[in-house]
């Protein structure tokens, strides 16, 4: 169920009234920001990214469709793409200029977990670690399911089941703690 | 049909499509089996739930004034755009001018080249009438002069005896011509014609009309001991000759 708010956008972007990016930058630009962070590992990058996102999202802005995505799926996806686009264009161009036999683009692994995932906001993140890899090298690292297998030497079987319930795990944590907030926030 | 549900939940087909990394015959199904099927549905929704909930852990504070740049940036492109369709519009009428202007140019061009070619045409018949008329003078002018030329005055019979005709005839320049200086009155529905015997056969030299043809000399074609004749036919002339109504014949010899 798309919020007030959500809705409210959403028309603005059918008007093509450019409201509709003040609201969405106000609402998503830290998590879009925090997404393509996370791909690029590099803040001005993820600044470009960003930027770069923003437009793209103004000149689809005619063809999303409510009845294929929510709004923040359609926004994550065009950000995550876009700050994918740009790291393997960066580590391209890098392995051109450069012979260098490894790339870090798919170098997911604890190491290279952002310290800050491991102090999640309000506690939200508790999900294991195991799932938090997978989720994390499919999500940002633009692995497929076979690559995230191949790269974290985890059998595809594995990685499929890992995602769903990672995912499903979040959402019972999120449902847990929110009910756990509304009802701290009414005893108060 | 549970069983098919179930199954392509346990594909990752919809985890992919979620992320937008699924082939094209992978999102028509993907799609089709959120439309038709509301358990699919409702995992798909919980998927977009959980995503949102999982990048909302990486948030990161923007940095100041990256709202105005993403603001500016936008507004910028949306002026673009504007000036784009402008243009667009201005390059379509341009277009549609440059169409127009083209096929005006190519019906003209086509209307002259028609035009060219009558005129090509005219000017060959012309050409074509001048020699034919200029070798008629010509051999008026060396029938008329030529001291060979022997010349005959015709004079008619029955119905044409006012015909007054004088031929001119040449065995040497194998010419013959003959001038009509009178053609008596005949009724509307009736002409004279004029023929000659070539080798045996009656050629057909035309209808002499009334008055204006009083000076001319008319060509007739030369035969040895060939036979020229006058006929009254119905008028705009016969096909044959109406031998009954010979009024005057010329003998070449």
């Amino acid at each position: 169920m798309a919020s007030l708010i959500e809705k409210h956008i959403v028309s603005l972007l059918a008007e093509k009234d450019d409201k509709a990016i003040a609201l969405l930058y106000e609402h998503y630009g830290a998590t879009l920001y925090g997404v393509a962070y996370k791909v690029v590992k590099d803040e001005d990058l993820a600044q470009d990214i960003l930027q770069e996102s923003f437009v793209k999202i103004w000149k689809k802005a005619d063809s999303y469709d409510a009845t294929k995505a929510k709004l923040f799926t359609w926004l994550f996806r065009i950000t995550r793409n876009t700050a994918i686009d740009k790291l393997r264009s960066i580590t391209n161009k890098s392995d051109k200029e450069v012979q260098i036999d490894v790339s870090d683009v798919y170098n997911v692994g604890v190491a290279g977990l952002n310290p800050d995932f491991l102090d999640v906001k309000e506690n939200l993140g508790k999900i294991e670690l195991k799932y938090q890899i997978v989720l994390e090298a499919l999500f940002f690292q633009g692995m497929t399911q076979q690559e995230a297998s191949e790269e974290l030497d985890i059998p595809l079987g594995t990685i499929k089941s890992r995602l769903k319930i990672g995912l499903r795990e979040l959402g019972k944590i999120y449902g847990t703690v929110t009910l756990l907030l509304l009802l701290i926030k009414v005893i108060l | 049909m549970k069983e098919k549900i179930q199954r392509f939940l346990e594909t990752d087909t919809l985890e992919k499509y979620l992320l937008d990394d699924t082939t094209r015959e992978e999102s028509l199904k993907a799609e089709r089996y959120i439309a038709m099927y509301p358990e699919v549905r409702k995992v798909y929704n919980e998927l977009q739930d959980n995503l949102e909930i999982f990048a909302k852990q990486y948030a990161k504070k923007t940095p100041e004034g990256l709202k105005e740049i993403i603001l500016h940036n936008v507004g910028r492109n949306r002026k673009a755009t504007k000036r784009l369709y402008r243009y667009a519009v201005a390059a379509s009428v341009a277009i549609m001018m440059l169409a127009g202007s083209a096929v005006f140019f190519w019906n003209q061009n086509q209307s002259l080249q028609q035009e060219n070619t009558l005129v090509t045409n005219k000017m060959k018949n012309l050409e074509m009438d001048m020699k034919t008329q200029l070798e008629d003078v010509r051999n008026q002018f060396i029938v008329l002069n030529n001291p060979d030329t022997r010349k005959y005055a015709v004079r008619g019979k029955k119905e044409g005896k006012e015909l007054k005709a004088i031929a001119y005839i040449n065995p040497v320049k194998k010419l013959s011509y003959i001038n009509v200086s009178n053609v008596p009155e005949l009724p509307e529905d009736k002409c004279f014609q004029m023929w000659a015997e070539v080798n045996g056969e009656l050629v057909n030299m035309g209808v002499i009309k009334q008055f204006d043809d009083k000076d001319k000399l008319f060509a007739l074609p030369y035969a040895d001991d060939g036979i020229g004749y006058i006929t009254v036919e119905p008028k705009g002339g016969n096909v044959s000759p109406t031998v009954q109504n010979i009024v005057a014949n010329i003998a070449y010899q």
